[in-house]
């Protein structure tokens, strides 16, 4: 069986991250952490999530503040770039 | 090529100093970072300039050769290439040019920095393992790929050219005309080993049928003979999966719509789901009528009035 979660231990080692990192984007509510046996996990649908908030945090020196406003602004504008594809297809059919 | 000056790049001053330029491009940088600007080419190309005027800047060797050359870079390219000649015949050895001498890195992909800064600091002139600069993630790729629209009513499998890197990937039926996959780490490589970018492929589709598609629904407009408007009969129409005999009413009015459920397109990411296809008719009147046809509509007309 495929292995669905990633322990957030390993993410640390993995991608070099503090868990305090960790912690504080699943307090903000940026990621969400799954509880099994008193071991927390990250679903895999989630890492390229974890992925960006990590290069935002990390490369650019983003704190949690930050990202937080980030990613509401980024959900924005992929909202908005999907209704101008809809509408833009949706335009054509009268073309 | 064009010149392309690093320090308005970074809207610093040429005397700026090494903690001014890491400042700039950490400001500028967090302007364009491609995970700030999802789907745009633009802004990815800029990150890439920015990275590799940083590249230049925050290396003093790399600084000096640019500062020195400057506008006239091609001509100092030129001298530079005829004294490494002439140092070759006279040496019979492998001359460096602007590499000479260093370990360069092989990771990354030709055209991750501008064609400038191939010219002037050689296509692998990157250092390696000295770490100035931040780990950042490789420049994402953008493709495009011109589909018909019969060809995503079925989910397949393309094997795209990208780099010179092939690529096998199944594109879900249902794809949206303008829609944008990601296809993750098939971009270019990491900087001071980041991870690899990603591959944006977004599918124009043209569509080469006679339906027209909103989403998962198809629209279509079928002329039918007045006769059969009138007193109702069969006719056959063509769907995306096969011919579908349609029972008209009786007193059919132009314009009329039916909905055919589950025979319009296949639902993006939903498997053996399927949109509705809905049908407009369009009576049409005949035209050359003989002198009996018209004797008999003048009767037909009486019977009306």
């Amino acid at each position: 069986m495929e292995r669905e979660y990633i322990e957030v231990k390993e993410i640390c080692v993995v991608y070099q991250v503090e868990h305090h990192f960790i912690q504080q984007l699943r307090d903000s509510g940026l990621l969400e952490l799954v509880l099994i046996e008193q071991k927390h996990y990250l679903p895999y649908q989630f890492i390229p999530r974890f992925e960006k908030l990590k290069r935002l945090h990390y490369e650019l020196e983003i704190n949690i503040e930050g990202l937080e406003a980030i990613e509401n602004l980024l959900e924005r504008v992929e909202k908005l770039q999907e209704q101008n594809r809809q509408l833009k297809n949706k335009l054509s059919i009268y073309e | 090529m064009d010149f392309i000056d690093y320090y308005q790049l970074l809207g610093i001053d040429k005397s700026a100093s090494q903690a001014e330029i890491k400042k700039a491009y950490r400001k500028m940088a967090r302007k364009h970072h491609p995970d700030l600007h999802p789907n745009d080419a633009d802004a990815q190309k800029r990150f890439q300039q920015l990275n590799e005027a940083n590249e230049v800047l925050s290396d003093p060797k790399k600084r000096k050769k640019y500062d020195a050359h400057g506008k006239n870079w091609e001509q100092a390219e030129q001298y530079e290439q005829a004294r490494q000649q002439q140092s070759r015949s006279q040496q019979s050895s492998r001359a460096g040019g602007f590499n000479g001498g260093e370990q360069y890195s092989g990771n990354f992909e030709d055209d991750t920095f501008s064609d400038f800064f191939e010219e002037m600091f050689g296509g692998r002139a990157r250092s390696q393992g000295a770490h100035r600069s931040p780990q950042f993630k490789g420049q994402d790729v953008q493709a495009r790929l011109q589909l018909n629209l019969t060809d995503v009513y079925k989910s397949q499998k393309q094997v795209v050219n990208v780099n010179g890197k092939k690529i096998r990937f199944s594109i879900p039926a249902g794809v949206e005309n303008e829609q944008t996959i990601k296809i993750k780490g098939y971009g270019g490589d990491g900087v001071e080993g980041g991870p690899k970018g990603d591959l944006y492929i977004t599918f124009h589709i043209h569509n080469n049928s006679a339906f027209k598609r909103e989403k998962a629904n198809l629209y279509k407009t079928i002329e039918v003979d007045l006769y059969t408007a009138l007193l109702g009969g069969e006719i056959t129409i063509d769907t995306m999966d096969g011919k579908v005999k349609l029972t008209l009413k009786p007193e059919t009015q132009s314009g009329a719509q039916v909905k055919l459920k589950g025979k319009g397109f296949s639902k993006y990411k939903k498997e053996k789901e399927f949109g509705d296809l809905y049908i407009t008719y369009q009576v049409k009147i005949p035209t050359h009528l003989t002198e009996k046809e018209k004797d008999l509509f003048k009767e037909l007309q009486k019977l009306r009035s």
